[in-house]
């Protein structure tokens, strides 16, 4: 169990086989003011955990929590195959080349639920290799080519040259525009489809391609995007929003009238702001440093 | 087997060229310079205007005159593993000079040179041992053609320097594979992906590790390269003896843990302050004792030894060496502030944040707590791996914590959702005034816990300096 130990006591009784979770698929209705728990699936942790990406889990579950909401988080290993209908999130984060490529071959076999459980809605929130393991392929610099899931209509191919900077970007979701920040850090050169919508526009950094201003990808309920950070406890918004999602879905209602209890947000806005900063200062830059020359030890 | 520590010019004595008299003449008034400013000990400038002056100064004055130099490298324990093999070959008296000071990089090492040269360029006799930034080894090894390669660890440590772990690696195995054949290349048998690097070698090689038959670490979601780095498969362990290092093989392609040259046999970590252990070579079993408390001391402790063993020097002041080396600068170091007790742990990835939280977790600790973290381009830029760091455990225990550094939102933020209340965190980027906010409100029968990354650590360290009180140790 590689999960936070934190989490261990609300996930205990959702790491049981697929058949006694069943009862969890209909959740039962949420008394008035209360909500019902949101179940969370975390794609391959002990592969995909480069980069403190698990701060994405941490930022929901203690977002929930400390609203009185349970959260039960699942995590899914190389080999299971669960239903992903029975969670209201998933995550899936960014990993180095070889653990990344591990991920891709095991992948095939979750893609088809994962499919169908986003046709019901299900959240999805990917970062960096997630996003391109979403997409139609990844075909790495060598020519290579890793099967994606095709959920998300977008192509990555591998790029010379890697953007590693604090990068901010505008996102839009159900009509509320909010600056979102983190920490890119890719090679990989991604090329959105008709079939998608970008997640968010940049204001500073290089997006998916250091080209065309877009970051990440969006489709309905599936959220992907480049930025480390780890992105959610620096953006407590686009963690709620998640979140009202999540609930949205059990209640019945639009996600702006899910009744979210505002939480005091001081520390999370000033690690948003300071990020947001350190972004704008690298504006106009539309790659960071090559790895090559830091290798060799150039720290300039 | 003969010593690798003999000085062998290739040549004839050349004289020094104009131009590197020069660089070195410079490079030692900038760091008097310096030093008289107040400005810190001048460890990199010395370095950085003697390469401008003359940018082969370095192989000069190290590679051209057979100076011969042991070059250490790798995630953690460098530091710790070159204060030990100082203090094994001053035992057994040969003359050693090493960069103490942490500064590991390119203008770092040239610094050492410099500032160790006489004016006519030349360096005490004995060895040089060198602590190499594993990023900057592919560009400081040929200038200084080291006799002795040891390669500690690779752990994802600041990926935002080096992009990816795996790039490192073969870098290092570049270098590993250019040696000369009777140089030695000495490696952690027990971290996957160094035993990995040392395979194409051809040449004297030494391995190092635990032969313990119990785990004492386990696998967390901090460890990484735990699959195999030859065919990508889940390693299976026999024990993990330090996060991802132990006792591994692959079951599909076969690859395994080397025989162990130097193996730690016996071990036992005594509290915050000691760790005894029994490590076996193939002349025979040692009995040591060392000052310093953790599994990571045993593994620096048998890299030491091992360097020795490839150098061909005996070990036969080995315990009493070992048994005086103390902490090094900010490694779980106790200070006496003015009567109140300060421990200072120097933390910089996940890994070292883990190890020192669960020595820290043996004694209650850390319940009042300043915690500091910079960027800087010595601490990297992306503090993502903080939500790696185990804080959930600690969290509880805290009763109050100062944060501090440039990057104190980043740190804060993390501890607040690892469960400590926000009520309970101080947010004073000025490490001065941190240091004094976290001492006006610590309780008579407290200790302060000082958990910091480098930068903070030193400004700390020279604070404390400041206030006279470091260098007076308390006994724990």
């Amino acid at each position: 169990m590689t999960e936070l130990d934190a989490a261990a006591d609300t996930t205990a009784a959702a790491a049981v086989a697929p058949g006694t979770a069943a009862a969890a698929v209909a959740p039962a209705p949420a008394p008035l003011g209360e909500h019902a728990p949101i179940r969370i699936a975390h794609l391959y942790p002990s592969l995909l955990n480069v980069a403190g990406d698990g701060g994405n889990l941490i930022a929901i579950s203690r977002r929930a929590e400390w609203r009185g909401i349970a959260v039960e988080v699942e995590a899914v290993e190389k080999g299971q195959t669960p239903d992903f209908r029975r969670f209201d999130i998933v995550l899936f984060h960014g990993g180095q080349d070889v653990e990344m490529a591990v991920v891709a071959e095991d992948f095939q076999k979750q893609a088809p639920s994962l499919r169908e459980a986003v046709a019901e809605g299900t959240i999805v929130f990917a970062v960096c290799a997630g996003l391109q393991l979403l997409g139609h392929r990844y075909i790495s610099s060598a020519g290579e080519v890793m099967q994606g899931a095709g959920i998300l209509d977008l192509e990555t191919r591998g790029g010379p040259q890697r953007f590693m900077q604090h990068a901010a970007c505008e996102v839009t979701i159900h009509g509320e525009t909010q600056m979102v920040v983190g920490f890119e850090n890719h090679s990989g050169l991604t090329e959105l489809g008709p079939g998608c919508e970008p997640f968010g526009r940049m204001v500073a950094g290089a997006g998916n391609n250091g080209l065309n201003g877009l970051e990440g990808a969006r489709s309905g309920n599936v959220f992907a995007t480049y930025l480390h950070g780890p992105c959610l406890p620096k953006n407590p918004w686009l963690a709620d929003q998640l979140i009202r999602i999540a609930l949205s879905r059990a209640e019945g209602v639009a996600p702006s009238l899910v009744d979210l209890a505002p939480l005091d947000d001081e520390l999370e806005r000033r690690a948003h702001d300071v990020a947001l900063a350190k972004a704008m200062a690298n504006r106009g830059r539309r790659t960071a440093l090559e790895p090559a020359r830091l290798v060799r030890g150039l720290k300039k | 087997m003969t010593s690798l520590i003999d000085r062998r010019a290739p040549g004839p004595k050349k004289s020094l060229s104009f131009r590197t008299f020069l660089a070195l003449a410079a490079g030692k008034s900038a760091a008097h310079a310096t030093r008289l400013a107040g400005r810190g000990g001048g460890t990199s400038i010395t370095g950085m205007v003697a390469r401008r002056l003359d940018p082969r100064v370095l192989e000069r004055l190290v590679r051209d005159q057979g100076v011969p130099v042991v070059a250490i490298t790798g995630s953690n324990g460098k530091t710790t593993t070159a204060r030990f093999t100082a203090a094994l070959l001053r035992g057994e008296g040969v003359t050693v000079s090493h960069n103490s000071a942490g500064a590991n990089l390119i203008q770092g090492i040239t610094s050492l040179a410099v500032s160790y040269a006489d004016l006519r360029g030349d360096l005490p006799d004995g060895v040089l041992v060198v602590e190499v930034d594993e990023g900057a080894l592919p560009k400081v090894a040929p200038e200084l053609a080291p006799r002795a390669l040891l390669v500690t660890d690779l752990f994802r440590d600041q990926l935002d320097r080096f992009g990816e772990i795996y790039a490192v690696a073969d870098a290092i195995e570049s270098v590993a594979a250019g040696l000369p054949p009777e140089s030695a290349l000495i490696v952690n048998g027990d971290d996957p992906m160094v035993a990995m690097l040392a395979r194409s070698r051809r040449g004297r090689r030494i391995t190092f590790g635990l032969e313990i038959e119990r785990s004492t670490d386990r696998i967390t979601r901090a460890a990484d390269t735990i699959r195999c780095p030859k065919c990508r498969s889940d390693l299976e362990y026999r024990f993990v003896y330090l996060s991802h290092m132990g006792d591994y093989s692959c079951p599909s392609c076969g690859f395994q843990r080397p025989r162990l040259d130097v193996a730690v046999t016996e071990l036992e970590v005594v509290g915050l302050d000691r760790t005894r252990m029994e490590i076996q070579t193939s002349s025979g079993k040692l009995e040591i004792e060392i000052p310093q408390s953790g599994v990571h001391i045993a593994y620096d402790a048998a890299a030491a030894i091992a360097i020795l063993v490839g150098l061909g020097v005996s070990l036969e002041h080995a315990a009493e060496s070992l048994g005086a080396v103390g902490p090094a600068f900010g490694r779980l170091e106790t200070i006496d502030a003015d009567g109140r007790a300060l421990l200072l742990a120097f933390a910089k990835n996940p890994t070292s944040y883990n190890t020192t939280l669960r020595a820290l977790a043996t004694e209650e600790e850390p319940r009042q707590l300043l915690i500091a973290a910079s960027n800087t381009l010595v601490d990297g830029e992306d503090f993502g791996w903080l939500w790696d760091v185990d804080f959930e455990t600690m969290a509880p225990k805290v009763e109050r914590a100062v944060v501090s550094g440039t990057r104190a939102d980043e740190l804060a933020n993390r501890l607040k959702y690892a469960g400590v209340p926000a009520e309970r965190l101080t947010i004073v980027e000025d490490r001065r005034a941190a240091l004094d906010a976290a001492l006006a409100d610590l309780p008579a029968d407290c200790r302060l816990v000082v958990l910091t990354g480098y930068t903070p650590l030193i400004e700390l360290r020279n604070e404390m300096m400041r206030r006279g009180w470091t260098g007076r140790y308390w006994a724990v």
